[in-house]
C-alpha cells in the first residue's frame, strides 16, 4: 500500500496526465494540490534551443495536470538575455517565469535581486511533490541555484558538461589511441593533422568570448583556479600561461586555418564533414552529429572525458536554470510550472533527446531512463563527466566582459602574440571592472 | 580669380535677400511638422542618455552621480581607443568604394540597353535583402575549407584565403560584403542625378569628339556632385554606425581585429549592461559622427564655391 | 555599325556582367543553400545543384507558428513609418530646398546620426511609462527615426535639381505656396518620391534591432522573428537562407513594381522636360 502511493506520487510529479486522472478524490493534505491555481496565465520566456523545445513540446501535460494556461516563446539566446535583463530592470517584465544560464547570469540576478525565493515553497508541501529536495541536484546545480543565505533562486534545469567528442575512422586511419591527458592529446593532434588532405587533429571555438568555455577546462586540469580568496582574479598566473600554450599550440599546428574565428558553428561544420578528428565543447551536440542529414560522420563519434592535465581531470562545466521573477504576481503558479519542468518525466525526455543532462541524480541515475538514451556512449561520458565536474566560469558580476577581454587575449596569441604578455595585459585590463562591480 | 571667388558669392547672397524682402519667409509651414517629430523621438533618448552619462549605472545597481568620470575613463580605455581605429578604416573603405562602383554602375545604367530595368532590379537586390540573414550567408561563404569563395578562388589557382577569421584581413572582407551591399545605393542616387542632367552638353561635346572618359570628367561629373555629396554623406553615416553586418559576421573578432565603436557600444550597453559608461561612448561616438558630417560639409561648401567662383 | 561603336557596346555588356554578376551569384547560391539539407550544405567542394532538394525548408519557415502575425505585423510597422514619413518629409525637403536652408536639415540629420543602439533603453522606459508596450506603437515611432530622415535628404536633393520658373510663373499668378507644392512641384517630384518611398521601406522593414527590445511575442516583426529562427548553435543554413529568401521577397517584389515607376520617373525627362 505505502510502495504503491509512493511510486504514485513520483508519477504525479512527472507525468502529468496521470497524474491529473489519479489525483482526484485524494486529499489535499500532505499531497500537492495540482489545481489550486487552475485559471492562471503564465508567460515565460526561454532561451533558443533544446531545453525550449522540450518545454514547448510538452506544456499542454502541465496544463491538463494544472489548468494553468502557459504562453512561452523562445529567442535566441543573446537577445534573451538582453531583453530579459532590460525588462527586469525597468521593475516590470512580461514574464512570470524565467531561463537562466547561471555561468553567465547567477551573480547579476542575485545582486539585483531578481529572482523569486523558491525556499519556502519547496517546503510546502502543497506545492512540492516528496520527491523534489534540494539534495536530490547535483553539487554544481546547488552551486549555481543557492545563494550566499541558501535561499533556492531558481531550479537548476539542465548542466553543460565539457566532453571530448572523437572521429573513431580517422584515428583507427593514423592508428592513434584515445588519449587520456593533454600532452598524448596534442601530439594525436599533430599526427591526426594532414594538411594537404584537409584533415586536422583538433577543432574547437577560437572566437573571442566563446574560446573562453574550452580555455577554462585546459585552465582548470593545469589547476587553475579563477579567483583567490579574496576575490581577487588569478588568470595571469602559471596554469593560465599553460593553458594558453596548449591552445596555442593546438589550434596553431593541428587545427583548420581560420579557427580563430570559429564559433560552434564552424567547428562543427568541420566535424561534422569528417575533417576534424577531436573536438571539445559542451554534451548537447550528440543530436546534430548522429544526425544523417547533417553529418557525414554518424556512428563514427567517439564520446569521452576531457584528458587530465598534470593537476587533475575536470570537466569544465556550465548550466540553465529555471525560476520566478520576483516581480511576478503569480509566484505560487510560476513555481508549479519550474517544478514540472525540472520533473522527471521532462528530465528523462531531455536526456533522452540528447538535448541536456538534468541536474537531478535521480534521473541520471535511474537505469529505466538510462535505457531510453540511444547513444551509450555518449550517456557513460556524461555520467563520468559528471563525477569530475568544476564550474568552468569565475562566479562574479562581470562574467561578459571577463569572457571577452581574456578571450581577446587568448585569440591574440594565435596570430603569434606571446601568451604570458597577453594574459598580463588582459588581467590589468579586466582587475579594475571587477573591482568596480564587486565593490558597488 | 581670387576677386571672383570673393565676389560672385557676395552677389548671391545679396540676391537671396532681396527674394526674402519679396516674399515673406513661408516655406517653414512645410519643415515644422517634420522638426516636431523628430525633435520629439530624439529629444527624450539624447536628455535620458547625456543624464545617463554623468552616473555610474550598472544595470541592477542603484545609480550614482560621478560627473565626467565616464568620459576619463574612455581615454585611457584602449578597447575604445582601438575602435576608433578600426571605425575609421572600416568607414572610409565603405564611402569610397561604394561611391565609386556606384558612379560607375549608374554610369552603366544610364545608357540604354534590353533588358535594363530588369538588371537594374537585381543589383538593386543586395540592398533589399535583410542584412543580418545576408550577412550569414556571407559567413558560410567566408568559411575558409568549406566556403564557396575560396573555391571559386581555387578555379582560378588563387590560393585559399581567411577572409573574417584572419585579424588582418577581417575588415577588408567585411567592407566587400558593404560594399556589395551598399553600391547600389550610391547607384540609385546618382541615377537620379544622371537623370537630371540636361541633354545639350552631351550633344555640344559630341560635336567637339570628346572621349567618353572626357565627358564623364568635365560634363557629368560636376553635375551629378551634390547627388554624390548626398550618397556620400548618407554612406558615411551608415559605414560608421554599421552594425548588423559586422556583428552577426565576427562580433568584432578575432580577437578584437573588428570590434568598432558601435559594436563595443553594443557590448557595453547589452553585454555588460553599463548603461552609464555606454552612454557616454554614445554621446562620443555621435560627436564623432558629427565631425566628419562637419567635414564632409566644409568640403562640399568649398566645392560650391569654387563652382560658383568658376562661373558655372 | 562602326568598329567603335561595336566596342562600345562589347564594353558596355562586359561593364553590366562585371557589375551585375555578384548580385546573381550571391542569389543563386543563397537559392541553392536554401534547397539543400545541411549535409550538401556543409560539402566541399560546394554541391550546386543538389540530388535531393529540400522543399521542407521552405515548408518549416511557412508552417511556423504565428508566420502570418508576424507578416502582418511588418507590414503595418513599415507601413505606416513609411506614409508618416512621406506626409512630413517630402514637404520638409520641399521646404528646406527652397529656403536652402541647410542648417534645418542638420537637425534631421542629427536623428540619423545618432547610434540607433542609443535610442533603445531610453524609448523602452518611455513606452513603457505610457503603457504602449505590447502594441505596434513603439515600433511605427521609432522607425520613424529611420525613415523620416532618409526621405527628407532625398526629397532635399531632388527638388534642388527641379526648374523654379513654373513655380515663380504660379507664384506670379497668385497662387499660394501650398498650391505652387502641391500642384507645381509634387507631381515634378514623383520620381523622386519613389526613390524615398523604396529606401524609407527598405531600411524599415529589414531593421531589426529595434525590434529585438520593443516587440513582445505578438508584436513583432517578420525580421525579428527570423533572426529568432536563427540558432547560432545549429548548422541549420538551408532553412535561414529559406527564410532569408522569404523575408526579402515582399521587399523585391515591391521593388519590380516600383521599379518602373523609378526608371520611367529618370529616364523620360519629367525633370527636364516638365
Amino acid at each position: 500500500m505505502v510502495n504503491h502511493k509512493i511510486s504514485r506520487r513520483t508519477l504525479l510529479t512527472g507525468t502529468a496526465a496521470a497524474g491529473a486522472l489519479s489525483l482526484t478524490g485524494l486529499p489535499a493534505r500532505a499531497e500537492v494540490n495540482w489545481k489550486k491555481y487552475a485559471g492562471t496565465k503564465l508567460e515565460v520566456i526561454l532561451a533558443k534551443g533544446p531545453r525550449g523545445d522540450n518545454l514547448q513540446k510538452y506544456v499542454k501535460e502541465f496544463t491538463e495536470l494544472t489548468g494553468i494556461q502557459v504562453e512561452s516563446e523562445q529567442i535566441p539566446e543573446q537577445q534573451q538575455r538582453q531583453k530579459v535583463v532590460i525588462e527586469l530592470t525597468s521593475g516590470r517584465p512580461s514574464f512570470d517565469v524565467v531561463h537562466l544560464s547561471y555561468h553567465v547570469q547567477k551573480r547579476q540576478f542575485e545582486k539585483a535581486g531578481w529572482l523569486a525565493d523558491l525556499t519556502p515553497f519547496m517546503k510546502d508541501p502543497a506545492l512540492t511533490a516528496p520527491d523534489l529536495v534540494e539534495s536530490d541536484f547535483s553539487a554544481a546545480g546547488l552551486q549555481y541555484a543557492r545563494n550566499d543565505k541558501g535561499q533556492m533562486l531558481s531550479l537548476p534545469w539542465s548542466v553543460d558538461y565539457f566532453i571530448l567528442y572523437y572521429n573513431k575512422e580517422l584515428f583507427e586511419k593514423k592508428g592513434v589511441a584515445v588519449p587520456k591527458t593533454l600532452d598524448e592529446m596534442a601530439a594525436a593532434a599533430e599526427k591526426l593533422t594532414d594538411a594537404k588532405e584537409g584533415t586536422f587533429g583538433f577543432v574547437g571555438r577560437g572566437l573571442r568570448n566563446a574560446n573562453m568555455a574550452m580555455w577554462s577546462n585546459f585552465f582548470l586540469n593545469y589547476g587553475g583556479e579563477f579567483l583567490d580568496a579574496k576575490g581577487n582574479i588569478l588568470t595571469d598566473g602559471p596554469e593560465a600561461i599553460a593553458a594558453t600554450k596548449l591552445y596555442q599550440t593546438l589550434l596553431t599546428k593541428s587545427a583548420p586555418p581560420g579557427v580563430a574565428g570559429f564559433n560552434w558553428m564552424e567547428s562543427m561544420a568541420s566535424f561534422t564533414q569528417g575533417r576534424s578528428a577531436m573536438w571539445i565543447d559542451g554534451v548537447g551536440w550528440a543530436p546534430p552529429l548522429e544526425d544523417p542529414a547533417a553529418s557525414r560522420v554518424v556512428g563514427k563519434v567517439g564520446y569521452t572525458v576531457v584528458p587530465a592535465g598534470p593537476k587533475g581531470q575536470y570537466s569544465s562545466t556550465y548550466g540553465d536554470g529555471i525560476g520566478v521573477a520576483a516581480a511576478s504576481k503569480n509566484k505560487e503558479a510560476a513555481y508549479l510550472l519550474c517544478q514540472w519542468v525540472v520533473s522527471k518525466t521532462q528530465g528523462a525526455r531531455l536526456l533522452q533527446a540528447g538535448g541536456g543532462v538534468p541536474f537531478r541524480n535521480s534521473i541520471l541515475g535511474d537505469p529505466e531512463v538510462q535505457k531510453g538514451v540511444k547513444t551509450k556512449e555518449w550517456l557513460q561520458s556524461v555520467i563520468d563527466s559528471g563525477k569530475i565536474s568544476k564550474l568552468g566560469l569565475p562566479v562574479v558580476i562581470p562574467v561578459a566582459e571577463f569572457r571577452d577581454i581574456v578571450g581577446a587575449a587568448v585569440t591574440a596569441t594565435l596570430s603569434g602574440a606571446d601568451p604570458a604578455a597577453e594574459l598580463k595585459k588582459a588581467n590589468d585590463q579586466y582587475r579594475p571592472i571587477l573591482e568596480r562591480s564587486e565593490k558597488a | 580669380m581670387s576677386a571672383l571667388t570673393q565676389s560672385t558669392p557676395g552677389a548671391a547672397q545679396s540676391d537671396a535677400a532681396s527674394e526674402k524682402e519679396l516674399r515673406p519667409p513661408s516655406y517653414w509651414p512645410f519643415v515644422v511638422p517634420a522638426l516636431v517629430v523628430v525633435i520629439a523621438i530624439i529629444i527624450f533618448p539624447w536628455v535620458f542618455t547625456i543624464w545617463m552619462s554623468l552616473n555610474e549605472w550598472k544595470v541592477g545597481s542603484s545609480t550614482t552621480f560621478v560627473g565626467l568620470s565616464n568620459y576619463l575613463r574612455l581615454t585611457s580605455d584602449p578597447r575604445f581607443i582601438e575602435a576608433i581605429g578600426h571605425t575609421l578604416v572600416y568607414t572610409i573603405l565603405s564611402v569610397l568604394l561604394p561611391l565609386v562602383l556606384g558612379t560607375f554602375a549608374a554610369v552603366v545604367f544610364h545608357q540604354k540597353f534590353p533588358g535594363r530595368g530588369f538588371l537594374r532590379g537585381v543589383f538593386i537586390m543586395p540592398m533589399m535583402a535583410t542584412p543580418v540573414a545576408i550577412a550569414l550567408v556571407w559567413t558560410m561563404m567566408f568559411h575558409p575549407q568549406l566556403g564557396v569563395l575560396n573555391y571559386l578562388l581555387s578555379l582560378v589557382g588563387i590560393p585559399a584565403q581567411l577572409w573574417v577569421f584572419h585579424p588582418a584581413t577581417v575588415i577588408p572582407s567585411l567592407v566587400l560584403v558593404e560594399t556589395w551591399q551598399w553600391t547600389p545605393l550610391v547607384m540609385l542616387i546618382v541615377l537620379g542625378g544622371l537623370a537630371a542632367i540636361p541633354s545639350e552638353p552631351y550633344e555640344s561635346a559630341q560635336i567637339d569628339g570628346a572621349s567618353i572618359w572626357q565627358v564623364f570628367r568635365f560634363i557629368t561629373l560636376p553635375l551629378i556632385m551634390p547627388f554624390l555629396f548626398i550618397a556620400g554623406m548618407i554612406r558615411m553615416i551608415d559605414a560608421v554606425k554599421s552594425f548588423d553586418i559586422i556583428f552577426a559576421i565576427t562580433q568584432g573578432g578575432p580577437g578584437s581585429a573588428s570590434e568598432t565603436i558601435n559594436i563595443y557600444l553594443y557590448s557595453v550597453a547589452f553585454s555588460y549592461y553599463d548603461l552609464g559608461y555606454g552612454s557616454a561612448i554614445a554621446v562620443v561616438f555621435f560627436l564623432l559622427i558629427v565631425l566628419l558630417a562637419a567635414v564632409m560639409l566644409y568640403a562640399r561648401q568649398r566645392m560650391l564655391w569654387t563652382e560658383i567662383a568658376s562661373g558655372t | 555599325m562602326t568598329p567603335r561603336q561595336i566596342i562600345g557596346k562589347i564594353g558596355l555588356w562586359f561593364s553590366v556582367f562585371v557589375i551585375v554578376s555578384p548580385a546573381i551569384l550571391f542569389f543563386l547560391w543563397m537559392l541553392s543553400l536554401s534547397l539543400k539539407f545541411e549535409i550538401d550544405n556543409a560539402a566541399y567542394p560546394p554541391v550546386f545543384f543538389p540530388e535531393h532538394i529540400a522543399w521542407k525548408n521552405y515548408a518549416d519557415v511557412l508552417a511556423s507558428n504565428r508566420f502570418l502575425t508576424y507578416f502582418i505585423n511588418s507590414l503595418i510597422v513599415t507601413g505606416s513609418a513609411t506614409l508618416l514619413a512621406l506626409l512630413v518629409g517630402v514637404p520638409a525637403g520641399y521646404g528646406i530646398a527652397r529656403m536652402a536652408a541647410h542648417k534645418s536639415a542638420i537637425v534631421i540629420l542629427i536623428a540619423r546620426i545618432t547610434p540607433g543602439l542609443s535610442y533603445l533603453i531610453p524609448l523602452f522606459l518611455m513606452f513603457q511609462w505610457l503603457g504602449l508596450l505590447g502594441t505596434l506603437v513603439p515600433q511605427i515611432i521609432i522607425h520613424l527615426v529611420v525613415t523620416v530622415p532618409i526621405v527628407i535628404w532625398i526629397m532635399i536633393g531632388y527638388f534642388e535639381t527641379t526648374p523654379m520658373e513654373l513655380e515663380e510663373a504660379a507664384l506670379i499668378d497668385g497662387a499660394t505656396r501650398w498650391q505652387v507644392f502641391r500642384h507645381v512641384a509634387l507631381p515634378i517630384a514623383k520620381p523622386g518620391i519613389a526613390v524615398a518611398f523604396i529606401l524609407a521601406v527598405i531600411f524599415s522593414w529589414n531593421n531589426f534591432v529595434f525590434g529585438i527590445v520593443l516587440a513582445g511575442r505578438e508584436t513583432r516583426t517578420l525580421p525579428v522573428a527570423v533572426y529568432n529562427m536563427i540558432s547560432f548553435d545549429q548548422l541549420s543554413w538551408g532553412p535561414l537562407a529559406a527564410a532569408a529568401l522569404i523575408v526579402t521577397l515582399p521587399v523585391l517584389l515591391l521593388t519590380v513594381f516600383a521599379q518602373r515607376q523609378i526608371v520611367a520617373g529618370l529616364t523620360a525627362g519629367a525633370v527636364k522636360g516638365g
